[in-house]
């Protein structure tokens, strides 16, 4: 059969024998490797991208957690610092009681002791002004000169 | 370079170049054997020289070129697959670049147009891609061959031949149909086969743009005075166009016919389902309208 434009079944399908050829060459020799090398290292960047995210989920994770040991650790430093203030407090409101009982005590004491000092330097001049008056009521009446008496009255009374 | 030593060398080009246009146009061409027409029509049809494929049929030149080409990527796959692929690094250099570069775009171009069947595509259109571009460019090299007549004939591209273009364009259709077979069965067939003047236009798109390009050069080869400086643009540049055009739209088309008759249509929901639904529904309205 005679087909116009010089086609030829012969031809074609020794054109279509060399594809078919090429076709194998390209697929065996340079696709499918090259194709073969690309996923390889597609996959071992996917595998570092997978480390690293995984990495740093992990850190994310640590972060956390020590940032919730942070807060944990301010609440327990607040919550010491309040009873260290609080029994600091208690104790000076305890130190300061003391003092005070101890200082109303001396007060008391000092007060007591200067009461009987009194008493007692009041209770000695009375005896001695007693005995002074009883000294100078015996030379009165024993007819002694009254100047002299006087000046012994006023010398006891000097010392 | 000394001003004295350029001077002598500009001389020598000049006298050179004047010496050549002499020569050409004092002597003249050699009377034609043949006219334009019957250039023109030998471009197209190759009908009167025909080269023996080895010595079994006489055959156009194109076969002859297909072959040669082949041949060449042949060696030159050996020798990347033997002495550059192993070698190949995570950080690659500028050759192992361009590889990878040329597989990622094929590849892309396959999963692109076609994200459900792709591997196949991607191996194929990457042959005739690479088949398109290094055998258009292959007709740059002016390789000579003997015709049965004795006669000495510039192989063309392969897909300058009709054959050779039907061949292509009725493979790609044959991969095209594979893939409709392979996912949708006697339905992939019929999507296929509904355009079925895809491997004719296929076919003569490839060879009406790589012919276009032959018979431009063909007639600027045919007159002597046009045979300076211009070649240079018009064949390489339209070569190069077609090659890089033509394995594009090639490679493009295919994997969109691909695609389109690989993608798996939706099960359509079973009718009886629907009965019992709508009973479901109605029951429960009337429920409702009860309560």
């Amino acid at each position: 059969m005679n087909i116009p434009l010089n086609i030829d079944w012969q031809q074609i399908l020794l054109h279509m024998l060399n594809l078919v050829i090429l076709f194998a060459i390209m697929y065996f020799l340079l696709y499918k490797p090259i194709k073969a090398f690309m996923e390889k290292r597609a996959d071992y960047y996917k595998d570092i991208d997978e480390k690293a995210k995984a990495k740093l989920a992990e850190s994310e994770q640590l972060k956390a957690e020590y940032e919730q040991k942070l807060v944990s650790a301010d609440e327990e430093i607040a919550a010491n610092k309040a009873k260290a203030m609080k029994e600091a407090s208690k104790s000076r409101q305890e130190m300061l009681d003391g003092a005070k009982a101890q200082g109303d005590e001396i007060i008391a004491t000092a007060k007591k002791k200067a009461s009987e000092e009194h008493d007692r330097i009041l209770s000695e001049t009375q005896k001695e002004i007693t005995d002074m008056i009883a000294v100078a009521t015996s030379k009165i009446v024993g007819g002694e000169d009254v100047s002299d008496s006087f000046d012994t009255f006023l010398k006891a009374a000097g010392k | 370079m000394s001003k004295k030593r350029k001077c002598i060398s500009a001389v020598v080009f000049g006298v050179i170049i004047v010496l050549l246009l002499i020569g050409i146009f004092a002597i003249g061409a050699e009377q034609r054997a043949e006219t334009i027409r019957e250039t023109m029509k030998d471009a197209v049809l190759h009908e009167s020289v025909k080269i023996s494929f080895l010595g079994i049929k006489d055959v156009n030149p194109a076969v002859i070129s297909a072959y040669v080409v082949t041949g060449i990527i042949f060696v030159f796959a050996l020798i990347v697959r033997i002495f550059f692929i192993p070698k190949f690094k995570i950080i690659p250099g500028k050759f192992q670049m361009l590889l990878e570069e040329a597989v990622g775009m094929f590849d892309g171009l396959a999963k692109g147009n076609s994200p459900h069947r792709n591997s196949f595509l991607g191996a194929y259109i990457f042959t005739a891609g690479g088949y398109i571009f290094i055998g258009t460019l292959f007709e740059l090299l002016g390789v000579q061959a003997i015709s049965v007549s004795g006669h000495p004939v510039s192989l063309p591209a392969p897909l300058a031949d009709i054959n050779g273009a039907i061949s292509l364009g009725v493979l790609s259709y044959t991969v095209i149909l594979s893939g409709g077979i392979v996912s949708n069965g006697i339905k992939g067939v019929f999507m296929t086969l509904k355009d079925f003047s895809l491997p004719i236009s296929m076919s003569f798109r490839l060879f009406g743009a790589l012919l276009s390009g032959a018979l431009v050069t063909e007639l600027v080869y045919y007159s002597t005075a046009l045979s300076f400086v211009l070649p240079v643009f018009v064949a390489v540049l339209f070569t190069l166009l077609h090659a890089l055009i033509q394995a594009y739209v090639l490679t493009m088309l295919t994997s969109i016919f691909y695609g389109e008759v690989s993608e798996k249509s939706p099960p359509k929901p079973p009718k009886e389902k629907k009965k019992k639904d709508r009973q479901t529904k109605t029951n429960d309205r009337t429920f409702e309208v009860v309560a």
